[in-house]
C-alpha cells in the first residue's frame, strides 16, 4: 500500500522509464546492487593490499553484518540459518521498513572498522544513505531507526571480530626460516616477509577442530631422481618452459595476487589485483545476479561463501606453516636452472597446500550445493584488472581450473594442488552439512 | 723519518704573483662562506636542461636524472682555470676564464659542443703528454653503441681542439660515466680507467650468471697507454666487467701507501664497490671486503682525502639517506632480514643506505665512522669534495644532491599501482608516463660541512651559502680568481650552473703547481706532505673526484694561522722526492720533478705492543636467532651477549684456567693455558641450553680452592620463567673438579651482571646478581637479586630484605662494589641500558639504599653496557670507566635532546609495545618506520593509512596523553663512553677520546700496557646484531688508551697497538703467566683472539 503510494507520487516527477527502472531495482535487482556495494569493500582491500587470508576475514565479517541485519529483523532464508558464533544476548528482534538498507549500511560500518583504510567507506555510506532516501527505501523519518539498527548489529559483529585472535597476531613471533633443505624462504623479486605465519590461531566459524581438515601428507623433500618430489619439481619446471597461450591465460586469470611488485631500478611499483577470496566473492555475485536472487538470499550466499573462505584460509594457512615447504622457484633456481622464472610472481608464504585450490574448491562446493551443479556463468571478476571474461559450465569447473592454474603459474607443486582440492572439498562439504542440518 | 733528507731540492717560486693576505685568523673562528654569482656577472649561463617526454623519461632510461659533469683546468696555461660543462641532452660548453670570475663562452670556436647523445662525465687530462690539458667526454644513453663513442678533444693550444679518440683507441662505445687518466704502471704516461654502467636492471635471479660474464658496454675497462695508443687490458689486469656494474664514481689514490696508485670504484644498487689495490705488476685485485666491513648500498659519488691529517687517505662514499624525519619516513620500507641474509650469502657484502666514511687507520685497517663524523645523511647525493675551504688546515666537505623525481617514496610503491585499477574502473586507458610525471619532485639544498677536527664535521650548509634548494650533480673546486681560496663550480639540473665564489675569512695557504716529467707533466699520482710544527697535511694529485667531474690541477694547502711551512715534500709517481723547507705562506709554488731525489729506503716500522698468538679452538655455533622476530621494535638483539670469560688456577698447577661462556647451542668450556698452548680442562661440563652472561671465580665455601658462579642470561626463545635462565654455582672439590650445587637459589632472571661482595659483613662472599632483560618483555625492568652466603657456599635469596624498589633497578649490564661512604661496608654501583648510574649504599650490612644523587651528577642516563673500576689517577680511590653505546649511529642524545623509550601494551593484545622516540634534527619523532609500527600494532594500521601521514607523525599522534603518561618511560641522555673520576664530591664524568666513541663498548680492561707505571685501558665492543636500518656498528678494533696517570687518555692506532680485531668483542681477559702477559678477547660467534703483550 505504502509502496504503491510512493510510486504514484513519483509519477509526477519522473518519466515512465525511470519508474520502471526504479521498480526493477527495488524488486529484482538486489543481487546486482548488493554485489556493487560489496565491491566498494573490495576496492578498499585492494588499496590496503589485504593479504589473501586477511581479505577472507574481511569478507566474512562484513557480509555477516548484512546477514545479521536480515536475520535479526525477522528475515527468512531458503536454506538453513548460518550458525554464527555467539553474538551475545542482545540480539535484536524487530522488523524494519527496509532491512536491505540497514544491511548494506551495517556491512559498511563493519568494513570501516576491520580495514585500515575503512574510512574510505564513509563516502560510500553517505552515498548509500542518499540513494536510500532518494529511492524511498528509507524516509527522513525512519532513517535514524535504520542507522541505529545497523549500528547495533555492526557492533555485535565487531565484538565478535575483536575476540577472534586477530589483534593478538602481532604479539606472536614472526616467521624465521627453518634451517635445512626444503623449507620455505622468501622469494624474488621483493622477498616479502611471510604473510600471517600464525593465522591458524584465528578463530574459524565452522571448523571447530582444524586437525580434521589437515591435508594429506605432502611428498617429502627429496631431490633424488624418481622421488615423488623430484618428479613434481620437474613437472613445474617443464610446464614453465613450454606453456601454451591457453595455459598462460588460465594462470593469469586466476593469479589474484594482491600485490605484484614490478621493479625498474630504484623504482618499484606494486601492481594490484583482488585476492583469491575476492574472485570467488565476485563469482558469487555473478551467480546471484544470474539467478535473480532476492536481497536476503543474495546476502545469505555471500555470507556463507565469505565465512567458508575465512575458515578455508585458516585451515590452509595452518598447513602452510606446519609444513613450511619451499616454493618451486627457489628449488629450481638453486638446483635446476638459475634463470627459470615462474609465469606468476610467487606469493610470499609457504607452498603447501595451494591456497587457491583449497578456497576455490570449498567455495565451489558451497555454490554448487546452493545453486546446483552445471550452473553456467560468465566470470567477469577480473575485468577491472585487465583480464578478459571467461565462461564456465559449473563452479566446480572454475575451481578445478583455479587449482591447476597454480601449476601453470609455476608457483605450486602438483600435490599441493590435488591435496588442496581435497582439503577444500572436505571443508565445503562440512560447512554445507552444518547448514543443512539446521 | 724525514730527517734523512739532507738535500734541499731546487725551489722555484712562481713569480709575479704573491698575495698579501690580511692578518692570520684563528682556526676556530674561521667559517667557510660562499656566494653564488649571477650568470650575468660571470657569463656562465650553461643549463643542463632535460626534456621529459614519451621517448625520454625515467622509465625508458634508468639514469635520466643523474645530471651532468664539470671539468676545470687551465687549458691555455695562463694561470687561470677554464670551465667545461657536459649537458645530458644539451650541447657541452667550454668557458674561458678571463680572470676576476668572468668567463667567455668559446664552445663554438673551440668546436667542443660534442654529439647529440646522452652525455655524462668529463675529465681534463694531458692525455698525449704535451703539457696541455685535453678533454675526454663520456657518453651513454639508450642509443646504438656507435652513437655513444666517447670523445677525446686533443688540445692544440689557443683553445683549438681536435677530436682524436679513435686515433688514441679510446673511442669506446660503452655506457660510460667517467674516464680517469692515471699512470697505473708507472711507466711515465697516463693510462685510462673507463668507468661504465649498465642501462638495464638485472633480474635478481640472474645475478650469478651476470657476474661470471664480461659485459661489453656495462663493464669497467682499463686501457694501457702504449706510446699514444691505448690497449684494453681489463681482463688481464683483473678489472671486473660484469653487467651488474653500475659505476658512478672512480677515484685514484695510494690507499695502502705502497707507492702504487689504487682505485676506488663505487657501484649503484646491489653490486658492491670495488677497492682495486694495484699489485704493481700491471694488475689490480679487488680487496674491498678485506678493507671495509660494510659499505654504502646505492653508492654514488665519492672522494678520497686525508680528513684527519694523519697522512692516510680516507675514503668517503655517498648514498641516499635523507637528514630529516619526513623524508626518512617516506623512504623506509619494511626491514627484510631474509633478503639481507641472501645478499650476504651471495657475496654482495654488508651494504647500508647511507654515506660511509672509511677512516684509514693504517695497515689496511679501516673504521667506518660516517655517523660519528656527522656526514652520513645528505639525501640523494652525487658529488663529494673534501677541500680546505677556509684554509684552516682541515679539509671541509661539500656534497651536491637531489633527484628530480621522488620515486623511492614508499607511497608510490604501495599506492600508485592503484592508478591502473582506478583507470580500469573508470573505464579509461592507463598511461604509464602519467605515473612518472605525477611523481613528486623535491629539490634539496647542497651540503657543506665544516671540518672542526677531532673527526667531527659541522653542518653549516645554510650559513656557508648553500641554502638554495635545487638539483645538483657534478661539481669541482678551483681557485678561479687566484685569490688564494678555492671556489666551486656546480652543475645543476634544469637550472643555470652555479659559480660559487669563496668569501670565507680565510687562513693562510700555499698553492702548489707540480711539474712532472714529460708524459705526465701535471704529476698525476703525486703526493704532497707538508709539515708545520710537527703537524702534517697530506694531498694527492688526483683531479678526478666527486661525480662525473675533474678538478683543478693546482694543489691547495690550508695553513690556518701558520705563516710558514717547515717542510714541503713531494713524492712523485716514480717515488722520487722533492723537498722544500721554510716555505712562506700565501703564495703559489711550482715544484719540478726534474729536481727530485731518488726514492729513499723505507723507514723501519716500530713494532706494535701486541702480537697475536694461538687461541683456544672455541667458536660458538653460528647463531641465526633473530630477536626482532619476537620483539620487532628493539634496536639490538639481547640474545648475542657471549662469550663471557673468567680465569683462575683451578687445580693449583700454576697454569691459568680460562672459562669461556657458552651460548644457546654451544656449551661453556674451560681451557688450561700451558706454555702458549690451550688444552680443554676436564673438570667442568655445562649444558648447551644456557647463555652464559658472566662467570666469577671465587672461593665461596672457604675451602681454599676457587669455585665458579655462572650467571645465565640471553633472550633467544627463553620464557620468562625458563629453567635455562637459572644461575649456577659450581663448587671446586679441591682437585679442580667443578660440581654443580643443586640447592643454589632457583630464581629465573636473564642475568646481565653480578658482583661478589660481603653484603652483611659476616666475612663470607655474597652475591649481587643484576637482571638484564625479561625475554619477550623488553624493556620491562627485570628483578635483581641479593644472595647471602652462609659461609659453606649455600646461598639464600634475601633480595626482599636487602634490596630497595623490589630489586628493580633497570636493565643492568655492569656492577662493581666499593665503599663509597667510608663506613667500612661494601656499597654497589650499577649501570645498565636506559638508566643512570646508580649507587646503592649499604646500611650497616642490613639493607641497601639508593643514594645515586649523592654520588653522580644529573643527566647521565645512558645505554650503559659495561663498567670497570680502577685507580686511574693514582689518588688511591677507585675511578670508573663505563662503556656506552657510542656516537657512531643515527641516534643522538644529550641532556636537552634525550632519547625516550615508552613501553606499554598500548593495544592490549598481550605484548609490550616499546616505542622509541628520539631527536631527528630539532624535534622528537617516533623512531620506528611505518611498517615496523604497523607490524607491532594493528590499531596503527587505520591511524596511518599511508607513509605521508606517518612521515609527519609525532608521538602524540600515535598515542593519547593519558596512554603516554601510563606507559613505562625510560630515557637516554648520553651515548658517550666515559671516565668517572672519583672525587670527594662524588664521581665527575669525563668523556673518553673520540676514537673510543666509534662503537658500543662491552668490555673494559685496565692494566699497564706500556709499563710506564700508569694504568692504561683496553676497550672492546662493536654491535653487529642490530636492526638492518641501524646497520653493523663495527668501527671498533680493540682500542688501547694510554693513561698518563692523571685520568687523561690517548688512543693508539692499530699500527701502534697491533690490535685490529674485527667483530663484537664481549669480554677481555688478562693472563699473567710465567711466559708473560697475555690478553684474550672473547668475540661473539668467532674464535677468541689472544695477544701477547710485548
Amino acid at each position: 500500500m505504502k509502496k504503491a503510494f510512493s510510486l504514484l507520487v513519483l509519477c509526477f516527477f519522473l518519466p515512465l522509464g525511470s519508474i520502471l527502472l526504479l521498480a526493477q531495482k527495488q524488486h529484482q535487482d538486489w543481487a546486482r546492487i548488493y554485489a556493487a556495494e560489496l565491491f566498494h569493500i573490495t576496492e578498499v582491500m585492494v588499496t590496503d593490499v589485504a593479504s589473501p587470508p586477511v581479505a577472507a576475514r574481511i569478507y566474512a565479517y562484513t557480509n555477516l553484518a548484512a546477514y545479521q541485519v536480515i536475520s535479526q529483523s525477522g528475515g527468512k532464508f531458503l536454506k538453513g540459518e548460518i550458525p554464527t558464533l555467539s553474538l551475545g544476548e542482545n540480539q535484536l528482534k524487530q522488523s524494519l521498513p527496509s532491512p536491505e538498507f540497514a544491511a548494506v549500511y551495517a556491512m559498511f560500518l563493519v568494513g570501516e572498522k576491520v580495514m585500515p583504510s575503512g574510512y574510505l567507506l564513509q563516502e560510500k555510506q553517505a552515498a548509500w544513505e542518499k540513494w536510500g532516501l532518494k529511492n524511498k527505501l528509507v524516509s527522513k523519518k525512519n532513517l535514524a531507526e535504520h542507522l541505529t539498527f545497523a549500528k547495533t548489529v555492526a557492533d555485535q559483529v565487531l565484538t565478535l571480530a575483536k575476540s577472534d585472535g586477530y589483534i593478538q597476531l602481532t604479539a606472536l613471533n614472526r616467521y624465521t626460516p627453518r634451517e635445512g633443505e626444503g623449507f620455505w624462504y622468501p622469494t624474488p623479486p621483493a622477498y616479502m616477509a611471510a604473510v600471517e605465519p600464525e593465522w591458524r590461531t584465528v578463530k574459524p566459524f565452522f571448523l571447530k577442530n582444524l586437525e580434521e581438515f589437515d591435508p594429506k601428507p605432502m611428498a617429502p623433500f627429496d631431490l633424488n631422481a624418481g622421488s615423488s618430489f623430484a618428479k613434481q619439481l620437474d613437472e613445474v619446471y617443464q610446464y614453465g618452459l613450454k606453456l601454451n597461450e591457453e595455459e598462460k591465460l588460465i594462470a593469469n586469470f586466476w593469479d589474484c595476487n594482491p600485490f605484484k611488485v614490478e621493479f625498474s631500478g630504484h623504482m618499484a611499483i606494486g601492481v594490484k589485483k583482488i585476492s583469491p577470496g575476492g574472485h570467488w566473492i565476485g563469482i558469487t555475485g555473478i551467480a546471484a545476479q544470474k539467478q535473480n536472487l532476492s536481497f536476503s538470499e543474495t546476502v545469505y550466499i555471500h555470507t556463507l561463501v565469505g565465512l567458508t573462505l575465512h575458515d578455508a584460509f585458516i585451515s590452509c594457512w595452518k598447513a602452510k606453516y606446519e609444513t613450511n615447504r619451499i616454493r618451486p622457484e627457489t628449488v629450481i633456481n638453486e638446483k635446476l636452472d638459475p634463470k627459470w622464472k615462474p609465469l606468476l610472481q610467487t606469493p610470499p608464504f609457504p607452498e603447501y597446500t595451494s591456497g587457491h585450490s583449497v578456497i576455490s574448491t570449498a567455495s565451489a562446493e558451497i555454490l554448487t550445493s546452493y545453486f546446483g551443479d552445471n550452473f553456467k556463468f560468465v566470470d567477469s571478476s577480473e575485468v577491472y584488472f585487465g583480464l578478459p571474461e571467461r565462461e564456465f559450465n559449473s563452479f566446480n569447473q572454475a575451481a578445478a581450473e583455479a587449482a591447476i592454474s597454480r601449476l601453470y603459474g609455476g608457483i605450486h607443486f602438483r600435490d599441493a594442488i590435488d591435496n588442496g582440492v581435497d582439503q577444500g572439498r572436505a571443508i565445503g562439504k562440512f560447512i554445507w552439512s552444518k547448514i543443512e542440518k539446521l | 723519518m724525514y730527517t734523512e733528507f739532507r738535500f734541499l731540492s731546487f725551489l722555484f717560486i712562481c713569480l709575479g704573483w704573491v698575495c698579501v693576505h690580511p692578518s692570520p685568523v684563528k682556526a676556530q673562528q674561521i667559517q667557510a662562506k660562499f656566494e653564488k654569482l649571477s650568470p650575468k656577472k660571470t657569463g656562465v649561463n650553461f643549463k643542463n636542461q632535460l626534456r621529459e617526454d614519451a621517448q625520454n623519461n625515467i622509465l625508458r632510461y634508468e639514469y635520466f636524472y643523474n645530471g651532468g659533469g664539470v671539468a676545470v683546468g687551465d687549458l691555455n696555461n695562463d694561470g687561470l682555470d677554464d670551465l667545461f660543462f657536459t649537458g645530458n641532452m644539451t650541447g657541452n660548453k667550454l668557458y674561458r676564464n678571463l680572470g676576476n670570475l668572468k668567463f667567455e663562452d668559446i664552445t663554438k670556436s673551440a668546436g667542443v659542443a660534442g654529439k647529440e647523445v646522452w652525455t655524462t662525465g668529463v675529465s681534463m687530462a694531458d692525455v698525449n703528454g704535451d703539457g696541455l690539458l685535453d678533454i675526454y667526454v663520456c657518453y651513454s644513453g639508450k642509443g646504438a653503441p656507435e652513437t655513444r663513442k666517447n670523445e677525446l678533444w686533443i688540445n692544440r693550444g689557443n683553445f683549438k681542439f681536435e677530436e682524436k679518440a679513435a686515433e688514441f683507441g679510446i673511442n669506446d662505445p660503452s655506457n660510460s660515466t667517467q674516464g680517469l687518466f692515471f699512470d697505473f704502471d708507472q711507466d711515465g704516461d697516463l693510462d685510462l680507467f673507463l668507468l661504465n654502467h649498465h642501462i638495464q636492471v638485472i633480474n635478481e635471479m640472474e645475478f650469478d650468471v651476470a657476474r661470471g660474464a664480461r659485459h661489453p658496454y656495462a663493464g669497467d675497462k682499463l686501457y694501457r697507454n702504449d706510446q699514444g695508443k691505448f690497449t684494453d687490458i681489463s681482463e688481464q689486469a683483473g678489472i671486473k666487467g660484469s653487467a651488474l656494474g653500475f659505476g658512478l664514481a672512480v677515484i685514484s689514490s695510494d690507499i695502502n701507501q705502497d707507492g702504487w696508485p689504487d682505485l676506488l670504484v663505487t657501484n649503484d644498487y646491489i653490486e658492491p664497490d670495488y677497492l682495486y689495490l694495484n699489485n704493481g705488476d700491471g694488475t689490480f685485485s679487488d680487496q674491498m671486503t678485506d678493507h671495509f666491513q660494510h659499505i654504502s648500498h646505492f653508492s654514488m659519488g665519492a672522494d678520497i682525502a686525508d680528513i684527519n691529517n694523519d697522512g692516510l687517505a680516507d675514503i668517503f662514499t655517498l648514498d641516499m639517506l635523507p637528514e630529516d624525519n619526513e623524508r626518512q619516513k617516506l623512504l623506509y620500507g619494511p626491514e627484510n632480514y631474509e633478503q639481507y641474509a641472501l645478499m650476504i650469502k651471495r657475496g654482495f657484502h654488508h651494504q647500508n643506505m647511507r654515506n660511509m666514511l672509511h677512516l684509514n687507520q693504517g695497515e689496511s685497517v679501516f673504521s667506518e665512522i660516517g655517523q660519528l663524523a656527522g656526514i652520513s645523511n645528505t639525501d640523494w647525493s652525487w658529488s663529494a669534495l673534501f677541500f680546505d675551504a677556509d684554509n684552516d688546515g682541515n679539509k671541509d666537505l661539500f656534497v651536491t644532491n637531489g633527484y628530480y623525481r621522488d620515486y623511492t617514496n614508499r607511497d608510490f610503491l604501495k599506492y600508485k599501482g592503484d592508478y591502473y585499477f582506478k583507470q580500469a574502473v573508470a573505464k579509461e586507458k592507463a598511461d604509464t608516463l602519467h605515473l612518472v610525471t605525477s611523481m613528486t619532485s623535491t629539490p634539496v639544498h647542497d651540503y657543506f660541512f665544516q671540518n672542526t677536527g677531532n673527526l667531527q664535521f659541522q653542518n653549516t650548509s645554510i650559513t656557508a651559502g648553500f641554502g638554495a634548494k635545487n638539483f645538483s650533480s657534478g661539481a669541482a673546486y678551483s681557485d678561479l680568481d687566484n685569490d688564494g681560496d678555492l671556489d666551486l663550480v656546480v652543475s645543476h639540473l634544469n637550472e643555470t650552473a652555479g659559480i660559487f665564489e669563496n668569501k670565507s675569512q680565510s687562513g693562510n695557504w700555499i698553492q702548489i703547481n707540480l711539474v712532472g716529467k714529460p708524459g705526465n707533466q701535471f704529476g698525476i699520482g703525486s703526493k704532497v706532505q707538508a709539515y708545520t710544527n710537527g703537524e702534517l697535511s697530506f694531498l694527492e694529485q688526483n683531479p678526478v673526484r666527486g661525480f662525473q667531474s675533474s678538478g683543478t690541477h693546482r694543489l691547495q694547502l690550508g695553513l690556518g694561522k701558520t705563516s710558514e711551512v717547515d717542510s714541503l715534500i713531494v713524492i712523485w709517481p716514480d717515488q722520487s722526492r722533492s723537498k722544500l723547507e721554510g716555505v712562506q705562506a700565501n703564495q703559489q709554488v711550482t715544484i719540478e720533478q726534474s729536481t727530485s731525489l731518488s726514492r729513499p729506503k723505507s723507514p723501519k716500522k716500530a713494532s706494535p705492543l701486541f702480537t697475536r698468538v694461538s687461541a683456544p679452538d672455541f667458536t660458538s655455533t653460528f647463531s641465526t636467532v633473530n630477536d626482532f622476530k619476537r620483539q620487532p621494535l628493539m634496536l639490538t638483539m639481547p640474545s648475542h651477549i657471549g662469550p663471557s670469560m673468567a680465569q683462575a688456577d683451578l687445580n693449583g698447577d700454576g697454569y691459568p684456567e680460562v672459562f669461556i661462556g657458552g651460548t644457546k647451542g654451544t656449551p661453556a668450556r674451560i681451557y688450561s693455558f700451558k706454555d702458549g698452548s690451550w688444552e680443554i680442562f676436564r673438570g667442568f661440563r655445562s649444558s648447551s641450553d644456557f647463555t652464559d652472561a658472566l662467570a666469577i671465580f671465587e672461593d665461596f665455601n672457604g675451602d681454599g680452592s676457587l669455585d665458579l658462579f655462572v650467571g645465565s642470561g640471553g633472550y633467544h626463545d627463553y620464557l620468562a620463567s625458563d629453567e635455562s635462565l637459572r644461575d649456577r654455582l659450581y663448587l671446586n672439590d679441591g682437585k679442580g673438579v667443578l660440581i654443580a650445587k643443586s640447592d643454589f637459589p632457583s630464581y629465573t632472571i636473564s642475568t646481565g651482571t653480578a658482583v661478589v661482595l660481603d653484603a652483611n659483613g659476616d666475612g663470607f662472599p655474597d652475591l649481587f646478581v643484576g637482571g638484564k632483560v625479561i625475554p619477550g618483555r623488553y624493556p620491562e625492568t627485570p628483578e635483581s637479586k641479593l644472595l647471602i652466603n652462609d659461609g659453606s657456599g649455600t646461598f639464600s635469596d634475601q633480595s626482599s630484605t636487602f634490596l630497595p624498589n623490589k630489586g628493580k633497578f633497570g636493565m643492568l649490564t655492569g656492577a662493581v662494589k666499593q665503599d663509597l661512604n667510608g663506613d667500612q661496608t661494601e656499597d654497589l654501583i650499577l649501570v645498565g641500558e636506559f638508566m643512570a648510574p646508580t649507587a646503592l649504599i649499604n646500611k650497616n650490612g642490613s639493607s641497601f639504599e639508593d643514594q645515586s644523587a649523592q654520588y653522580f651528577p644529573k643527566n647521565l642516563s645512558g645505554w650503559w653496557s659495561s663498567l670497570l673500576q680502577a685507580d686511574m689517577d693514582g689518588d688511591g680511590d677507585f675511578d670508573l670507566i663505563a662503556g656506552n653505546f657510542g656516537l657512531n649511529s643515527q641516534l643522538v642524545a644529550n641532556a636537552e635532546k634525550s632519547i625516550q623509550l615508552y613501553a606499554a601494551d598500548f593495544d592490549q593484545n598481550g605484548s609490550i609495545d616499546p616505542i622509541l622516540e628520539c631527536y631527528i634534527g630539532d624535534d622528537r619523532y617516533p623512531y620506528p618506520s611505518r611498517d615496523e609500527l604497523l607490524d607491532q600494532m594493528v590499531s596503527m594500521r587505520s591511524k596511518f593509512t599511508d607513509y605521508a601521514t606517518y612521515s609527519k607523525a609525532k608521538m602524540t599522534d600515535l598515542f593519547s596523553k593519558q596512554e603516554l603518561e601510563k606507559a613505562l618511560l625510560l630515557e637516554i641522555q648520553t651515548l658517550e663512553s666515559m671516565y668517572f673520576e672519583n672525587t670527594v664530591n662524588g664521581f665527575v664524568p669525563h668523556t673518553l677520546p673520540r676514537l673510543a666513541q666509534v662503537s658500543p663498548v662491552y668490555s673494559i680492561l685496565a692494566t699497564d700496557i706500556n709499563l710506564d707505571g700508569n694504568p692504561d685501558i683496553v676497550l672492546g665492543g662493536n654491535q653487529n646484531q642490530t636492526r638492518i636500518r641501524i646497520g653493523k656498528i663495527d668501527a671498533g678494533l680493540g682500542l688501547v688508551l694510554l693513561g698518563n696517570g692523571k685520568g687523561e687518555f690517548s688512543p693508539l692506532s692499530p699500527a701502534e697497538s697491533g690490535l685490529g680485531i674485527k667483530g663484537d668483542i664481549k669480554s677481555i681477559l688478562q693472563l699473567e703467566t710465567s711466559a708473560g702477559k697475555f690478553l684474550v678477547f672473547g668475540i661473539n660467534q668467532q674464535n677468541p683472539e689472544v695477544y701477547k703483550v710485548q
